[in-house]
């Protein structure tokens, strides 16, 4: 969504053709999203001959604000609808910044690795807007990450396992 | 107007924005080197926006009020002494990337 989308298309914006091809996943009802990524896409082919991509929707498994309650089971149907999709994909790394579109992408990716299935590298950043809490969605990956990258001092401290790179986006 | 894709002209043309504390307004304007004063929503509950404003304005890159104290800012700012905003480095984040996977 909106904000999470332009941070992922800089933090995007320095990676080498080797980060191909690249998958999107939305939200289905992220209207705003797909302009921006073909816009990027678009420019990067100015520069990089190749510029194989492709856009995935799942259901959005959060609305803002949802009750806990039926968050857990509107993600736990986000889980069983992405599982299908990671196992297409069978992704070598998943990229992801915070929209709740990423928890049950990243869990269904850290399931098929239990399973022996795939082994995706799951790297997470968490937002310039979070310089003191995590996000829902960085609290729960923090614990299934491979890498969480935070981009303010406080936040490493807090959470050791994080790396800092200071501000990315 | 309510809604325009793209704000980059406006921006680029304003001498003093006020804007509410989302990130993508925040960084937008200050990436383009121009002074904001960012107004908190306090009605808006849970509200992480805070964090960022208040950060940027830790460092001096903004000056931030709420919607009854706006005017009393506007009146007596000081905008000269904002400091810069110093640009994000997404190539740390490219070359941290390539390391942990070993595509150096």
């Amino acid at each position: 969504t909106g904000g999470h989308t332009t941070e992922i298309l800089r933090l995007l914006s320095c990676l080498s053709e080797s980060y191909s091809p690249r998958y999107y996943v939305l939200a289905d009802s992220d209207k705003m999203s797909e302009a921006k990524i073909r816009s990027f896409e678009q420019k990067r082919a100015e520069t990089f001959s190749e510029s194989q991509f492709s856009l995935d929707r799942i259901p959005r498994s959060r609305e803002v604000r949802q009750s806990w309650i039926s968050s857990v089971v509107t993600t736990l149907y986000s889980i069983l609808y992405s599982l299908p999709l990671t196992y297409k994909r069978k992704p070598d790394l998943i990229l992801c910044n915070g929209p709740g579109t990423c928890v049950p992408v990243c869990l269904s990716a850290f399931l098929l690795g239990l399973l022996r299935i795939k082994r995706t590298i799951i790297v997470y950043v968490e937002s310039i807007c979070r310089v003191e809490t995590l996000s829902l969605s960085g609290k729960i990956l923090y614990y299934f990450s491979d890498y969480f990258i935070v981009q303010w001092p406080n936040l490493k401290e807090k959470y050791p396992k994080s790396v800092y790179l200071g501000r990315i986006v | 107007f309510r809604f325009k894709d793209s704000l980059a002209e406006d921006l680029q043309s304003a001498d003093l924005v006020i804007s509410h504390a989302g990130a993508g307004s925040c960084l937008e304007t200050l990436e383009k080197g121009k002074p904001l004063i960012v107004v908190i929503n306090d009605k808006l509950m849970d509200n992480h926006q805070l964090e960022l404003a208040k950060q940027l304005h830790r460092d001096g890159c903004v000056l931030y009020c709420n919607c009854s104290t706006l005017v009393e800012t506007l009146q007596s700012m000081d905008l000269s002494a904002l400091k810069p905003f110093p640009l994000g480095q997404p190539e740390k984040f490219a070359s941290f990337l390539d390391k942990v996977l070993g595509l150096q």
